[in-house]
């Protein structure tokens, strides 16, 4: 049986259009291989079989009418969303125990408008919960295993979403990034993953972590599949305050290449203690590749992008704190049963509801936004925002995008890192690029020399220029091997019938 | 390390933050937030006289008006389907001051 999940954007929206095959077939192709392969993976919590062979039937009906033009830039490909994210027939568990009967009673705009845009949905993947972690194991559903090697992590906060797309159990996902959420999943599981400048695809609907930083974004397996999907998402939405109409075709750039494109590294990155020097390498090696496709490296300087984590770890926990207090155990969400007084209940319900790493953060957002406390970190870090935004500003007046290292290693074991402040440091290179609502993206770039796991190199882009680094990644990813897909994914798991 | 916080002020902040804690979680909670704060630190460092802060990330932003217009909204009983308990169109929580019907 063909797994059609495996196949691009372009292959399933022309071989549809010429009707090589059905989007019923595909459909079908898709949920029987999560239904084998998911068992090796546990990247989904919920498979929308209906909702997928609904829309599959919407779209065969449209395009034997001969309205295919209607049918959308997405036409029948098969995709999933992360968790926190509404969408009508589902539930929302944000893999939290806290929302695990939840059922979604609307839908978010970017679920929406990728379903609108042809889009079939296959259902609801996993995620740390709440999106508080770079690993997917605070799930309370249980932890996703990388594809790559299944006794290593694959990477979070939208770790599901990595592990779906390089299973080939998706041809594209959505997934957040609050502080590197899309993109270090994706560089653990050797898929592109793009974090679009804040603001271009709309917030309404998806779980609020740090409102502040959170953007919305898609994985996939190649630039264009993740270009095709921002258009199809992205836009000016009114129910999102911070929304904007930014009017760009994600893919217009795709085949421009780099010739003359002005490039920067930054030193302190590449010198960073932590950064292992397989990951360095492949840095170093992509520069290398976009210089001779005719790019200019020039050494840009981020004099405060080291507050960057420490910020970061106070200005996310505030607004969690903030907005994770809606969970009132009444009116939706657990609520501990059997108890005389509101103020119990309470207690019991979040204290139940919600796991160790969301009531560490909930507890440390508190703190810091307590009286005399909030002098020593939180306006510091709100100023120290101001200073990021102009480092990057004053960087991106000589350079159309920046070339970084997205995180300091490979994905590593189970249980490797169990101390929550060495788990931060997987942020270390992605944080600032929220803090300063740039875009940032994750591009493949091959298997490490030491771990044989994969890498990616970041690019990151000016705000609202997200096309620049778009434009880069397209180029450089012409210099690599096509492969996406983890050993043994490529042809499904559901066997030949 | 410096201890930020007390196990005392643990159990001040999780009763604050409405979050029930189990006794013998306090000690390694108490551990993991003074580490964390610690780790925090950095941002305490830096001279940042005269510099304004920024609350997001987007740049000139101005306030858009329209015309007041009726949209669709949840109906009551959709508002009400996800509830513990519900009574005659309303949630129904326990006693808020104590000493209620636990029923």
């Amino acid at each position: 049986m063909t797994n059609f999940a495996a196949y691009g954007v372009r292959e399933i929206r022309d071989g549809i259009a010429a009707k090589d095959f059905s989007a019923r077939e595909v459909a079908a192709s898709c949920l029987a291989n999560i239904a084998a392969a998911d068992t090796e993976v546990h990247a989904f919590l919920e498979v929308s079989e209906a909702l997928a062979l609904g829309q599959a039937d919407k779209i065969d009906a449209a395009i034997s009418e001969g309205r295919l033009a209607e049918c959308g830039i997405l036409a029948g490909v098969p995709v999933a969303f992360k968790d926190n994210m509404n969408q009508l027939g589902t539930h929302t568990t944000c893999s939290s125990r806290m929302l695990a009967e939840y059922r979604s009673s609307y839908g978010a705009t970017c679920v929406e408008k990728a379903i609108g845009a042809g889009a079939i949905p296959l259902g609801k993947l996993n995620m740390d919960e709440f999106a508080f972690g770079s690993s997917t194991e605070t799930s309370y559903f249980g932890a996703t295993r990388n594809p790559w090697d299944t006794g290593r992590v694959p990477g979070g906060s939208s770790g599901g979403s990595a592990a779906a797309v390089a299973s080939a159990q998706a041809c594209v996902t959505l997934g957040s990034d609050t502080g590197g959420s899309i993109r270090q999943p994706a560089s653990f599981c050797g898929v592109v993953g793009v974090k679009p400048s804040y603001g271009v695809v709309s917030r309404y609907g998806v779980v609020g972590f740090a409102s502040s930083l959170d953007q919305v974004g898609p994985l996939a397996r190649t630039v264009e599949d993740a270009a095709f999907a921002l258009n199809a998402i992205s836009g000016l939405d009114l129910r999102d305050c911070m929304s904007k109409d930014t009017q760009t075709d994600f893919t217009a750039r795709l085949a421009e290449g780099v010739s003359g494109m002005r490039v920067g590294i930054v030193p302190a990155f590449m010198e960073a203690p932590g950064l292992d020097g397989e990951v360095k390498a492949k840095v170093e090696e992509a520069a290398e590749n976009l210089e001779k496709l005719g790019a200019t490296f020039v050494e840009v300087d981020l004099p405060h992008a080291q507050a960057a984590m420490s910020a970061y770890y106070v200005l996310g926990p505030c607004e969690a704190f903030s907005n994770l207090a809606r969970f009132d155990s009444v009116r939706y969400g657990y609520c501990d049963p059997g108890h005389a007084d509101l103020g119990s209940q309470y207690e019991a319900s979040r204290g139940k509801g919600f796991g160790m790493e969301t009531c560490r953060r909930i507890m440390l957002g508190s703190y810091l936004l307590s009286a005399g406390v909030y002098d020593t970190y939180y306006y510091p870090a709100a100023q120290v925002r101001t200073l990021i935004t102009h480092d990057y500003r004053q960087a991106f007046e000589k350079v159309a995008c920046i070339l970084a290292p997205v995180t300091p290693r490979t994905a590593f074991r189970f249980g490797e890192i169990s101390d929550p402040t060495l788990m931060y440091l997987s942020d270390m290179f992605t944080v600032s690029v929220n803090i300063a609502g740039n875009g940032g993206m994750s591009l493949p770039v091959g298997l490490g020399a030491d771990s044989g796991l994969p890498v990616g190199v970041q690019l990151i882009s000016p705000q609202f220029k997200d096309e620049n680094m778009i434009q880069a990644a397209a180029a450089l990813e012409s210099c690599y091997d096509h492969v996406r897909i983890a050993p043994g994914f490529a042809e499904g798991k559901a066997g030949a019938r | 390390m410096t201890q930020h916080l007390t196990e005392k002020d643990v159990r001040a902040i999780a009763q604050y933050v409405r979050i029930g804690l189990p006794e013998e979680e306090v000690g390694q909670l108490s551990i993991d937030l003074n580490n964390i704060i610690d780790s925090l630190k950095p941002i305490t460092t830096y001279d940042l006289e005269g510099v304004e802060p920024t609350y997001h990330p987007i740049d000139g932003l101005s306030n858009v008006m329209r015309e007041d217009a009726k949209g669709r909204s949840l109906t009551q009983e959709e508002a009400l389907a996800r509830a513990s308990r519900q009574q005659d169109g309303c949630f129904v929580v326990p006693a808020i001051l104590g000493g209620g019907d636990a029923s």
